[in-house]
């Protein structure tokens, strides 16, 4: 089943007087439950096409569909409200909010929206997610107490806690040690097996791209691998794309 | 909302020498100003209730006559209708004092001096023996006849000392010249401009100058337990009296009328009638202290609007400071805010979250502001400024007074919120159309 589809999308930022084309004409399918690393060199437009998955950024043009639902049209309000019900983030900076202790952070984004059962349910379900992070001695502690690895925890549970569909992670080992890399790796590998969640990964390293089984390389602003593992290449070159005015399509 | 509470709140936190400083400069404009409401609202009560201890009541009745050739005589002939009307009225009066007075000239070896002189009862007026302070002389020395009380700066004006004899120049009720002699037998404190409104004589020995009888007086006075009484008493009077004798009553029109008529005292305008109308026998009219100082209240309501004033333009200033704190505060937060937006946080969420730090920021300097102000005004009506100065008029036993009404400090407030909320308005709203995408873009 689909769960996210580009379909010729462009993303062009005006940078001065000049334009630049971030993304050039791209085209993939991602399948729920995928655990999918979008890899490549710095400007390639991993974390562009990210932002439009995340519905925090809009393409120039082309279609974005997200759970069914194409965002072009849009509102704000709407964008928000599906961003809030569909999606989990996950940032290279951890971005957790720094005035509340872990349960809080983790907690947030639930009172962002309409109540979604019991308290009690609630409660219990932030506490196993914390449990799961291996925070639970940690909850009452504000951000900058933590280290690296325990904040990228807490972002984790916070990315989960809405039971959302598809989870967006911009680097998210980018500023973890090697160690910590990997348990966090390991961690939403596991996540992504039991609760079945998609994980859309921007990233290059090389860890990622090696656990991860579908990957979108990038370069320049198009595609230029779409592999998912034990299937073969499922994408157009860069050149083929270049030819055809659009980007690899799955 | 409860979380966006939080973080708000929590917020104010993280910058605490900023905060304290917003807050901090909040408090002082609210201290200010709430000093001077203090002072202000004081003031009023203060004078009012000076001058009802200076003409012993916060309700008078006058009465009038009219001569033969038509001019108002003031005088009450007989107290039983007054004193029918005040049992009748149901008015809880303290006590009940008749006075007469008389503006007179004062000679004494050659010096001249203009003065306002109160007949009073020495020897039956306990609330007068309690409250005359004399820096010369003893109140039982005033019992004997033809004494005189004059403020100090009167008698150094005349030179005169304990013991002298002054003349005292008069115009008796009908309008005829009249002189006595009067012994100066008490000297009390100068007090500046309302000197003239302490010299006392004895009621018999003033009403004889007068030509007037032994039983006849001018002022009844009636002294409640409060003075935010005297409206309601006098309004309660004027009925009873009605029902037994003339009384000057004025129109809706008069009470409240716009323009400079407004600015007259309703005491001026009763004496106005007396002019206008033509009638037979005794006629009163009933006023209290504060309708004869009614300017005192002009006065209250000028210091008032000026600490308004005062605190708009402190907060025109203080919120350049929050509006350009604020937005140095969105750029600060912008990737928290890229979050927050990512996370689902509509629009409005985060306007809301900037305008409750705000508002916060108002509560807290408001309360700190008032509290200074509290402990301000406590210390200074400790000091005792002595009671012998014109500013003791303006004071309670030689102590400063204050007086904040809820009405007065919660307008303060709603003023300080929404210039505050104002100053925050647009860095706020700059903050919630920010887009999330470029907010988490942010190096900042």
């Amino acid at each position: 089943m689909v769960i996210v589809e580009l379909s010729d999308v462009r993303k062009v930022y005006p940078l001065g007087k000049v334009e630049v084309e971030a993304v050039k004409g791209v085209s993939f399918a991602i399948e729920k439950g995928d655990f999918i690393s979008i890899a490549g060199p710095s400007g390639s437009g991993k974390t562009t096409i990210l932002n439009m998955i995340g519905c925090v950024d809009r393409p120039t043009s082309g279609i974005v569909t997200i759970a069914g639902t194409p965002t072009k049209d849009l509102k704000d309000k709407d964008l928000t409200t599906l961003r809030h019900d569909t999606l989990g983030f996950i940032f290279q900076t951890f971005n957790l909010v720094p005035v509340l202790n872990v349960r809080e952070n983790v907690e947030f984004p639930l009172l962002l929206g309409k109540e979604r059962g019991s308290k009690k349910e609630r409660e219990e379900w932030i506490d196993y997610l914390i449990e799961e992070v291996g925070l639970t001695q940690w909850a009452k502690h504000r951000p900058n107490e933590l280290s690296g690895g325990q904040r990228q925890r807490v972002a984790i549970a916070r990315a989960l806690v809405g039971k959302p569909q598809i989870v967006l992670a911009d680097e998210p080992t980018a500023n973890l040690d090697s160690k910590t890399g990997e348990q966090i790796l390991e961690l939403m590998k596991k996540i992504n097996r039991e609760m079945e969640t998609t994980f859309i990964f921007s990233t290059h390293d090389a860890r990622i791209v090696n656990i991860a089984d579908h990957v979108i390389r990038l370069q320049d602003g198009l595609v230029v691998e779409n592999v998912r593992k034990g299937e073969d290449a499922i994408a157009a070159t860069a050149a083929e794309a270049a030819e055809a005015g659009q980007g690899g399509r799955s | 909302m409860k979380t966006l509470v939080k973080i708000a709140f929590k917020n104010l936190n993280r910058q605490k020498k900023r905060s304290f400083l917003l807050g901090g400069a909040i408090a002082f404009g609210i201290m200010v100003v709430t000093i001077i409401n203090g002072f202000a609202g004081a003031f009023a009560k203060n004078i009012a209730g000076n001058m009802a201890d200076l003409f012993a009541g916060h309700v008078f009745v006058e009465g009038v006559e009219k001569s033969a050739k038509g001019k108002p005589v003031e005088v009450i002939r007989d107290a039983t209708v007054l004193n029918e009307a005040l049992a009748a009225s149901r008015v809880d009066s303290r006590l009940v004092q008749k006075r007469s007075a008389a503006d007179a000239t004062l000679v004494f070896e050659g010096k001249k001096a203009n003065q306002s002189i109160w007949g009073a009862d020495f020897a039956n007026e306990s609330y007068l023996k309690r409250r005359l302070v004399l820096k010369e002389g003893s109140y039982d020395d005033l019992l004997a006849p033809n004494s005189l009380v004059l403020s100090e700066k009167v008698a150094r004006k005349l030179k005169a000392e304990l013991g002298d004899k002054v003349l005292v120049q008069l115009k008796t009720v009908s309008g005829q010249n009249n002189v006595g002699e009067f012994t100066l037998r008490g000297i009390t404190h100068d007090m500046g401009l309302f000197s003239n409104m302490l010299a006392y004589a004895s009621r018999d020995d003033l009403n004889s100058l007068l030509a007037l009888g032994p039983e006849e007086f001018q002022l009844y006075g009636i002294m409640l337990d409060d003075l935010s009484k005297a409206e309601p008493a006098r309004d309660a009077l004027v009925a009873a009296l009605k029902a037994r004798a003339q009384v000057f009553e004025l129109s809706a029109a008069e009470v409240s009328p716009s323009g400079a008529a407004g600015m007259q005292s309703r005491y001026y305008k009763l004496n106005r009638l007396a002019k206008k109308e033509s009638w037979e026998g005794a006629k009163y009219r009933v006023f209290t202290i504060n309708d004869m100082i009614s300017q005192v209240e002009e006065l209250v309501k000028v210091l008032n609007s000026a600490s308004l004033v005062i605190l708009a333009v402190l907060f025109v200033i203080i919120m350049v400071g929050i509006s350009n704190t604020f937005r140095m505060v969105m750029y600060e937060r912008i990737r928290e805010i890229g979050t927050m937006r990512a996370l689902g946080m509509q629009r409005p969420s985060v306007k809301r979250l900037f305008l409750l730090e705000a508002g916060f920021l108002a509560t807290g300097g408001t309360l700190a502001g008032l509290a200074a102000a509290g402990l301000v005004m406590l210390i200074l009506s400790l000091f005792d400024f002595g009671t012998g100065t014109f500013f003791s008029l303006l004071m309670r036993n030689g102590h400063l007074t204050f007086a904040v009404g809820p009405v007065q400090a919660a307008l303060n407030f709603v003023i300080v919120l929404a210039l505050t909320l104002l100053a925050a308005y647009l860095p706020a709203r700059k903050a919630s159309r920010l887009e999330p995408a470029v907010a988490l873009r942010s190096t900042k």
